[in-house]
C-alpha cells in the first residue's frame, strides 16, 4: 500500500530527562483506525502531541499528511476567551494558506456543526458551555480541517451515549473516504465498535504485543 | 473651556493629541492580545527597558530611536518566548529584567549628570512630540490597522490557542515577531508622551475595561481603542487643567472609566 498517512521510525520522545516514547514505530494508512491503549501515565497523550508536532522527537523520523486534524485531550487554551462556538469551530479550516474565511468554510463550519448537534449553539459564547458541549465544538474544529489524518486523545471523555454513536458514525464515514483515524481510549467497546481496527497497546514506552 | 479651546491653537497640542490618540488606540489594540494571552505585564517590562536604553542613548549622545527600538524589539521578543517556553518563569523573568534595567538606567543617568532628561524620561511629556513623532505614529497606526484586518483570523486562532494553530502547520513564530515588533513600537513611541512609567497602563487598561461588557473579540479589539482614545482625550485635558503630567491625566481618566465599568456590571448582575 503507498497510501501511507503516519509514519514513525523509532521515535524517542521525552520530557527533560525522561524518556515516556521510546524506539516506537508505528505505520498508519488511509481509511485505517489505529486504537490507543495503555495505563493511566503511559504516555498516549504524549505520542500523540510528538504525531502532532507539538513535542520535538529525540530522535527517529517522522513523516505524515499535512492534512492532520488534532483533537487534545484537554484543551488548555483559556475558556475565558471572547469568542462564540462558530468562530472557534471555523478556526480549523485555517490550515489552508488564506486568510480569509470563505463561504464554502461557513458552510463546511453550519454543516459539520449540524452533524455534532451544536448547531444550535453556535452563537452562544464558549465560556457558558458545559464540558461534553465543548468536546463536541473541538471534534467539530478537528473536522473542519477537512482532514485525511484525524488524531483523537479520548474525544469520548464526556460525551453522553447519543454523542458518541454520533462521533462513531461520523468516524466510519471518515475512514470510507480514506481518512486515517489514531484515537486514544480506555474503553474496549470503543474498539468493538469499529471493525478491523488496530489496537496499539502502549506500555514503558514501547508497543506491546 | 474657551482655554482649552485656545490650547487647539499650538501646534505642539495639535501634534500631541493627534499622535497621543494614535498611539493610545494601537497600545490598546495590542493590549488586547497580551492580556488575554496573559502577558500583560510586558508592556511593563518593555518600558523599563526602554528607559535603559534612553539613558544609554544619551550618556553616548546618539538619538534615542537608534538605540531603543532596536533594544525594545530584542526584549520584547525574548520576553514573549520565555513567558510562552515556561509559563511561569515569564513573570520572573520580567520583574528581574525589568528591575535591572530601570537601576541600569539611573545609575547610567546619574553618572552622565543627566538627571533632569530623567524625569522627562519616567514621566513624559507632551512638549516631546515632534514633526518626526508624529508622522511615525500615523504609520504606526496603520501598520498596527492593516495587520489586523489582513490577519484577524490569525491573531483571534494564535491568541486563543497557539499550540492548537501550530498543529494546523501556521507560522506562530512569525506572528509572535509581529506581535513583539508592534509592541516594542508602541512601548518607544508613547513612552515619549506618557512616561515610561506609565505606557503600560495605556497598553493594559482599555482592554481590561472593554473585557466587561465584549463577549467577541472583534468587538473587544474595536472597543478597547475606543476607550483609549475617550480616555486619552480626557487625560489630556485633566493634565491641563490641573496641570499635572500628560501621562498621569491619561492613566487616571483610564481607571475611572474601568472602575465606573466595574460598578456598572456589578449592578446589572444584581438587577
Ligand atoms: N508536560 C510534561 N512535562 C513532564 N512530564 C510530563 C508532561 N506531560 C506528561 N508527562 C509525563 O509523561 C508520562 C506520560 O504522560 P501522558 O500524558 O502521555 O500519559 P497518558 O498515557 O496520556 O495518560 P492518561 O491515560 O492519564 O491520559 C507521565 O509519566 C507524565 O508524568
Ligand atoms: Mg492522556
Amino acid at each position: 500500500m503507498t497510501d501511507i498517512k503516519l509514519n514513525l521510525e523509532n521515535a524517542v520522545i521525552k520530557y527533560e530527562d525522561t524518556i515516556v516514547i521510546n524506539d516506537l514505530s508505528l505505520q498508519v494508512h488511509g481509511g485505517e483506525m489505529a486504537f490507543i491503549t495503555g495505563a493511566n501515565g503511559s504516555g498516549k497523550s504524549t505520542l500523540m502531541r510528538g504525531i502532532a508536532g507539538l513535542l520535538p522527537l529525540s530522535a527517529g523520523r517522522l513523516t505524515r499528511s499535512a492534512k492532520m486534524s488534532y483533537v487534545p485531550q484537554i484543551e488548555e487554551a483559556d475558556r475565558d476567551f471572547p469568542a462564540c462556538v462558530r468562530e472557534i469551530v471555523l478556526t480549523g479550516t485555517q490550515r489552508k494558506k488564506k486568510f480569509f474565511y470563505t463561504r464554502c468554510d461557513y458552510e463546511l463550519a453550519n454543516k459539520i456543526m449540524k452533524e455534532l448537534f451544536i448547531y444550535e449553539l453556535a452563537n452562544r459564547e464558549i465560556k457558558n458551555l458545559s464540558g461534553g458541549q465543548l468536546r463536541r465544538v473541538f471534534l467539530a474544529r478537528a473536522l473542519c480541517g477537512e482532514p485525511d489524518l484525524l488524531l483523537l486523545d479520548e474525544p469520548c471523555a464526556g460525551l453522553d451515549v447519543e454523542s458518541h454513536k454520533i462521533l462513531f458514525r461520523i468516524l466510519e464515514n471518515e475512514l470510507a473516504n480514506g481518512c486515517a483515524v489514531i484515537m486514544v481510549t480506555h474503553d474496549d467497546s470503543d474498539i468493538e465498535g469499529i471493525k478491523d481496527s488496530h489496537v496499539i497497546k502502549i506500555s514503558d514506552g514501547r508497543i506491546k504485543i | 473651556m474657551s482655554d482649552l479651546l485656545a490650547l487647539l491653537s499650538y501646534p505642539f497640542v495639535i501634534r500631541a493629541l493627534v499622535a497621543g490618540s494614535l498611539i493610545s488606540i494601537c497600545a490598546s489594540v495590542l493590549g488586547v492580545i497580551l492580556v488575554l494571552k496573559h502577558y500583560s505585564l510586558i508592556g511593563h517590562g518593555l518600558s523599563e527597558i526602554g528607559f535603559a536604553s534612553l539613558s544609554v542613548a544619551s550618556a553616548l549622545n546618539v538619538p534615542a530611536v537608534l538605540i531603543s527600538t532596536p533594544a525594545v524589539i530584542i526584549a520584547s521578543f525574548v520576553i514573549m518566548f520565555v513567558s510562552q517556553k515556561f509559563k511561569t518563569a515569564g513573570d520572573i523573568a520580567i520583574a528581574i529584567a525589568s528591575s535591572a534595567a530601570l537601576a541600569l538606567g539611573i545609575s547610567i543617568s546619574s553618572l552622565t549628570g543627566g538627571t533632569s532628561s530623567t524625569g522627562a524620561y519616567l514621566f513624559g511629556s507632551v512638549l516631546a512630540v515632534s514633526d518626526g513623532d508624529l508622522i511615525f505614529s500615523v504609520i504606526l497606526s496603520v501598520v498596527v490597522l492593516t495587520i489586523f484586518i489582513i490577519f484577524y483570523n490569525r491573531l483571534f486562532l494564535i491568541t486563543y490557542n497557539e499550540n492548537y494553530a501550530r498543529s494546523l502547520g501556521i507560522n506562530t513564530t512569525f506572528y509572535q515577531l509581529i506581535i513583539s515588533v508592534l509592541t516594542a513600537l508602541v512601548v518607544v513611541s508613547g513612552m515619549r508622551i506618557t512616561g515610561t512609567l506609565l505606557i503600560s497602563g495605556v497598553i493594559i487598561l482599555p482592554a481590561v475595561t472593554a473585557k466587561n461588557f465584549a463577549s467577541r473579540f472583534k468587538t473587544l479589539v474595536i472597543m478597547a481603542g475606543a476607550v483609549s482614545f475617550v480616555a486619552f482625550i480626557a487625560g489630556l485635558v485633566i493634565s491641563f487643567v490641573f496641570n499635572i503630567p500628560a501621562g498621569a491625566g491619561v492613566i487616571l481618566s483610564n481607571s475611572a472609566i474601568l472602575i465606573f465599568v466595574k460598578i456598572f456590571a456589578r449592578l446589572k448582575n444584581k438587577k
